[in-house]
């Protein structure tokens, strides 16, 4: 169990059972504020609407996809600086690319460790507190 | 047909030279020209009987690729995809069992490790073994009734794992319905298609490409470690 932190994370993805594995690993990490979304159209709103720190989500999603959803949170000006993980089945290489390209701050590929989700978000936080 | 029995120069030709022999009252030329009439006949009629049964074999090729295909468009594609979707199901179904299990389970190590953790703290500070005599107790009893209970949770991860039998059952029977619809779809561009299938072939186009299959998705990276090289070069 990891520090508790009152971080708000949103998770999109459109299977039940990932968000459910990575709110779980969340929790395990000491995040306990964790809402869920079903993909980037339910999400935006949410967005938009609510005090969200972090941002985690899927790339294939019926509806809006993951990248569309990056592409908005980033021409958006409050949430224009958000952090945001990539955590997708998507692995080639020129979508990485592209991704990057929208401005994710970090790319999981699916299957993936709870190590790894714990790396990258505590390095996206902690080049974000760098940056700040 | 009659009509280009008649039209056909070599029996115009032979009548031509049967109309001869007859002004000349040869007999054997009258015999050679009849006999060439009815060579050219049976020739002819035998072209076309073959050429009718060519384009029967065709319209029966036609008809029973069509009727295979119109057979899976109807009837297995749809019940194929009701098969997909039930293994949907049931995936969806074991791994939330398999997440229930675990997520009641944590809070049971959770607190024998905490009350573990009270009981080396008290040890540390000094205590003996017999002033925490009625802690370890409740402890041991603890643990006992804790372990008992996640040893059946892990049974019953065990079980719910059944669903691989089931669905990999369903995945073969679909696997086995794609590789007809390649054959009769193969067999309908072979009969009617485009000469090599490549139109059909290109005009597909994916936005996305779903998880990595070896030999399936190109390009693809082989892990996260290749993820971290390629963000790193992009200087993320």
């Amino acid at each position: 169990m990891g520090v508790q932190s009152n971080l708000s994370f949103l998770v999109v993805d459109d299977f039940s059972t990932m968000r459910r594995i990575i709110k779980n690993l969340l929790n395990d990490l000491g995040y306990a504020n964790i809402t869920e979304a079903d993909d980037g159209t339910t999400a935006l709103p949410m967005l938009k609407n609510g005090k969200f720190d972090f941002l985690i989500t899927d790339w294939n999603m019926p509806g809006m996809p993951g990248l569309d959803l990056v592409k908005h949170v980033r021409a958006d000006a409050r949430l224009g600086k958000m952090p945001v993980l990539m955590l997708t089945a998507e692995a080639k290489r020129e979508q990485i690319v592209e991704a990057v390209q929208a401005g994710v701050n970090g790319y999981v590929i699916k299957p993936f460790t709870a190590a790894t989700l714990k790396e990258k978000i505590e390095k996206i936080l902690a080049s974000q507190t760098a940056a700040a | 047909m009659s009509g280009r029995l008649l039209d056909n120069s070599e029996f115009v030709s032979w009548l031509g030279a049967m109309s001869r022999a007859l002004a000349e009252g040869n007999e054997e030329a009258l015999g050679t020209a009849l006999a060439g009439f009815e060579g050219v006949r049976n020739a002819t009629v035998t072209m076309q009987v073959r050429r009718v049964a060519s384009d029967l074999q065709f319209a029966l090729d036609d008809f029973h690729a069509n009727a295979k295909l119109v057979d899976m468009a109807q009837r297995r594609v749809p019940d194929a995809r009701h098969r997909l979707a039930h293994v949907l199901r049931l995936t969806d179904d074991a791994a939330h069992r398999t997440m229930d299990l675990v997520e009641r389970s944590a809070p049971l190590a959770d607190h024998a490790t905490h009350e573990a953790d009270r009981l080396i703290q008290l040890q540390q500070q000094g205590s003996t073994a017999q002033q925490i005599a009625p802690q370890l107790t409740a402890f041991v009893t603890l643990v006992s009734a804790s372990m008992g209970a996640v040893r059946s949770n892990l049974a019953e991860v065990l079980i719910a794992q059944g669903y691989q039998d089931l669905t990999g059952q369903i995945i073969r029977g679909v696997m086995k319905l794609t590789q007809e619809l390649e054959s009769s779809l193969a067999d309908l561009l072979r009969i009617a298609g485009p000469a090599n299938g490549e139109e059909a072939i290109n005009a597909t186009a994916y936005g996305t490409h779903g998880p990595a299959v070896p030999g399936v998705v190109e390009d693809a990276v082989g892990g996260q470690q290749d993820v971290d090289a390629l963000l790193s070069q992009l200087g993320v």
